[in-house]
């Protein structure tokens, strides 16, 4: 099956441990009962994993560790997709890292997923455009491709976005891609955020205040700033303001079709979820606009499933992950 | 720096986390994030005891059985709390009685070092037995 999944063209299923993050973090699954789950649910083949999650020490990576894992994923029939790797460029606070402490940095997480077997390493767009050319001939030698997240607030027109594709197309690397995270183009909050933050004694008229500033034009930050003012004005208290500001950073609202223009060079996509309405169509995504430009764009290559919803809710990831997997494979059919 | 600050009702303090010491108790926490991160961008906030604030300079920080005062945190770029792992606060206090329950209330600040200007602020209170 593993075979036959990894060389069949086209847009293909799979999952990223980060959307098991409780299931994790809670200690009721280890990083091999991730696994075992995962290929028992048949949310595979596609695994992505995030490095400074999953691997103990990481960006070393044992050789007892690269061979388990090979081993579980044989076993498994799971492909390794994608290793999420992190810009981390402040971790002195206050104190921003050079150019060259930004290569260095990421240098060893590259080469964990050479060592790993990932085809893609995921990185973020605080690398910055000058340490990712630096670091494409790496790349190109271990065979890995590296994937910028295109996360909200981000897209695929953002000007920090433009600047990546400035230079992918001065640099001409072959190993320089994109990976779409769906977060990008929403149509709205998710309606099981809002729920949650009104189970936390979040007043509706401060949820009504977010969402029509949401839906506002303009910069995400502006509109954040907006936001916290009027709302500071009117005198809702402050962690109720705090907890809706993360709307205007997690959730944008690009349209889909920008999507359109990266997609020779999309890698790997972040299937990003939240919940699902009563027909299971995804509560925030436009999931039947946005695949068929994957699939008829030619995308041939791996989305994970996504799920963030694990940030307020402790409902089962393994069940969210099948039916987001359900309803991808419906869409896709037709 | 002029940090956003966002308010998360999370977990920071394991279940049965309480126990007492010789020389008062300790508080065994969680990184309330999804991955590992240098201690350098994390800082124990407010510690409530019963109500009542308890001095940071009667606190340390302890990872896998190294310990370290709460101001020496910001230096530690190359220990990372790795995401499984509990990290312990040693409070320096009276002993407490086996079994004695007590409300405890942990803040703890992470700054992601990847996204800049961000303050995660994640607080808990529990009410917890001392084991």
């Amino acid at each position: 099956m593993n075979q036959a999944s990894a060389t069949t063209p086209g847009l293909k299923t799979g999952t990223t441990l980060y959307a098991l993050t409780n299931e994790f973090l809670s200690r009721r699954f280890t990083f091999e009962g991730l696994l075992a789950e995962t290929a028992k649910r048949g949310t595979g083949p596609g695994l992505e994993i995030v490095g400074f999650q999953s691997i103990r020490g990481f960006p070393e990576v044992s050789d007892e560790f690269a061979d388990r894992f090979k081993e579980l994923t044989a076993q498994y029939h799971l492909v390794p997709t994608s290793l999420g790797i992190n810009a981390d460029q402040e971790i002195r606070r206050g104190k921003l890292m050079s150019e060259d402490e930004m290569v260095a940095y990421q240098e060893p997480q590259i080469r964990a997923a050479a060592k790993l077997g990932f085809p893609v390493a995921r990185y973020q767009y605080g690398a910055g455009p000058e340490v990712i050319r630096r670091l494409a001939p790496l790349a190109e030698k271990l065979d890995v491709k590296l994937g910028l997240e295109i996360h909200a607030p981000q897209h695929a027109n953002h000007p920090d976005v433009l600047k990546y594709r400035e230079m992918y197309a001065k640099a001409k690397s072959p190993n320089l891609g994109w990976i779409p995270d769906f977060s990008s183009t929403a149509t709205t909050v998710p309606p099981s955020f809002l729920e949650h933050c009104r189970q936390n004694g979040v007043p509706e008229k401060l949820i009504e205040l977010a969402m029509e500033i949401w839906h506002a034009d303009g910069d995400t930050f502006a509109r954040m700033k907006q936001y916290q003012e009027r709302a500071r004005a009117a005198g809702f208290d402050e962690a109720h303001v705090s907890q809706l500001s993360l709307i205007f950073p997690m959730f944008g609202k690009a349209d889909p079709n920008s999507w359109k223009e990266l997609m020779p060079e999309v890698v790997h996509i972040h299937g990003k979820f939240f919940g699902f309405d009563e027909e299971g169509n995804e509560e925030c995504i436009d999931y039947p606009a946005i695949l068929p430009l994957f699939k008829n764009g030619g995308f041939n290559g791996y989305m994970s499933s996504e799920w963030e919803g694990h940030m307020y809710s402790d409902a089962d990831a393994f069940s969210m992950i099948e039916r987001h997997q359900a309803l991808c494979r419906r869409i896709l059919a037709n | 720096m002029d940090y956003i600050a966002l308010m998360q009702i999370t977990r920071v303090i394991s279940d049965n986390g309480l126990s007492s010491t010789p020389s008062g108790y300790r508080i065994d926490i969680r990184l309330p994030w999804y991955r590992s991160l240098p201690l350098s961008t994390v800082e124990v906030g407010e510690v409530l005891f019963d109500g009542a604030p308890v001095e940071a300079s009667r606190v340390r920080f302890e990872l896998e059985g190294n310990s370290y005062p709460l101001s020496a945190m910001p230096e530690l770029v190359d220990k990372v709390w790795y995401v499984l792992d509990s990290a312990y606060l040693y409070v320096q206090a009276s002993a407490l009685p086996r079994g004695s329950e007590h409300s405890v209330s942990v803040t703890l600040n992470l700054y992601p070092p990847y996204i800049r200007g961000l303050k995660r602020v994640s607080r808990e209170t529990k009410t917890l037995r001392a084991q």
